[in-house]
């Protein structure tokens, strides 16, 4: 008993001891930028969910699709970025990020086996909306190149994330589990594009 | 036992207690510059994004290719701290940066075989520019030679140590039973890294196109 006090004691010294100021919204520099960055395609479920949705799909079409997609859709995704820093506007923007949603959501559901370049081109636009929304931010973030870092590498991470999900339509009951959140995803677009138009609060 | 832990918790609560604060910043002792050399463009994003980069690329066309740059990297980094002395301001501005940052991503992304002389060539060319991009630290009190030779063990250093380390992890005897997924996916990493780098780039471009 005295020794776990002891131990606790410890703990609790050098937790005191090495404890550092709290920086309590720090946005400055290349840590603000990276975080932003970082956090902005985290934060937004519709964005979120599109991404994952579009590592899922490529999963479910397998080669060349997954390998296809980690490669070139942060590239697809920065050339809208790049039209969102230059401030050249898209129609209807918010509307098609939510369709995204409900698109990619829908065909994770459905196992819609489109052919490959079919697949890449409908990737490719909602990758470009999305890129939009990201890029900008950019000129208004602490550090661009930090901002840029982080969106990318969050972006991709995402990727990975809806590639391993998709990994379990190897199983039976993967497969059933992975169209299952297709359909929530779906779900989730409609809400959103729902929202969108105004009809939703 | 409990005495041991007791004595233990005192001495570490003694210790943390009287920590003093920690001499990192030893600009004033007599390698300073050295150090401040070597840390410099450690300091920097652009610096780190290009590097790394040109190391990848590097490692990924393997080492017979790969091993001029141990001697071409640092030259030019060097090369490029003397320009800017000599000539004034020959920093590259962010636009330059952006391009070889997407360049470079491309590169990689594309799994390009490159030849040799082309390799060294840009890596040339990036080191002049990033040697360059460093003197700007170099003040009036600045020991030359003790800040050229810092920047340019860390340019060696991290060139050789990211080549070593992609070539450690694309090697072939790096899989395991199933060897040639393994190397596949290897592959497919790494080119997937250099379309996050030509993202970078490509929105950096963009960005420095805007400004």
């Amino acid at each position: 008993m005295s020794s776990r006090i002891f131990a606790s004691l410890l703990a609790v010294i050098g937790a005191l001891v090495l404890a550092q100021p709290a920086l309590a919204h720090e946005q400055t520099g290349v840590g603000g930028g990276l975080i932003r960055g970082l956090l902005h395609p985290l934060t937004g479920m519709d964005h979120l969910i599109a991404m994952i949705a579009v590592g899922i799909w490529g999963a479910q079409l397998g080669a060349p699709a997954i390998w296809v997609l980690p490669i070139t859709f942060p590239l697809v995704m920065a050339f809208g970025g790049v039209l969102g820093v230059l401030r050249i506007p898209l129609p209807m923007p918010e509307v098609v990020i939510a369709l995204s949603a409900l698109i990619l959501g829908a065909a994770v559901a459905m196992r819609l086996r489109l052919p490959f370049a079919a697949a890449a081109i409908v990737v490719a636009v909602f990758a470009v909306f999305h890129g939009h929304a990201h890029g900008a931010e950019l000129p208004s973030a602490a550090d661009p190149l930090a901002y840029g870092v982080g969106f990318v590498v969050a972006t991709g991470l995402l990727h990975l994330c809806g590639i391993a999900i998709g990994t379990l339509t190897r199983w039976p009951a993967g497969e059933r589990l992975i169209q299952g959140l297709g359909v929530v995803i779906a779900a989730l677009g409609g809400y959103f594009l729902a929202q969108s138009f105004g009809a939703a609060a | 036992m409990n005495f041991r832990l007791g004595r233990l918790g005192i001495a570490a609560a003694i210790l943390f207690a009287q920590a003093g604060a920690a001499q990192a910043h030893i600009v004033a002792s007599r390698l300073g510059d050295f150090y401040a050399g070597a840390l410099h463009p450690l300091t920097d994003l652009q610096d780190i994004i290009l590097w790394v980069a040109m190391g990848v690329l590097a490692g990924s066309l393997g080492a017979v290719r790969g091993r001029w740059l141990v001697l071409v990297f640092p030259l030019g980094l060097l090369a490029g701290l003397v320009l800017a002395r000599i000539s004034g301001a020959l920093s590259a501005g962010p636009a330059m940066n952006a391009g070889m940052i997407l360049a470079l991503g491309l590169l990689l992304a594309a799994a390009a075989r490159i030849p040799t002389a082309l390799l060294c060539a840009i890596a040339f060319g990036l080191a002049v520019m990033r040697g360059a991009a460093n003197a700007g630290d170099l003040g009036p009190e600045t020991d030359r030679l003790l800040f050229a030779a810092g920047l340019a063990c860390a340019g060696y250093a991290a060139i050789t140590l990211i080549m070593a380390l992609t070539l450690a992890f694309r090697r072939p005897d790096a899989g395991t039973s199933l060897a040639g997924t393994s190397l596949e996916w290897r592959g497919i990493a790494v080119r997937a890294f250099g379309g996050w780098v030509a993202a970078i780039g490509l929105m950096m471009v963009g960005f420095a196109l805007a400004s």
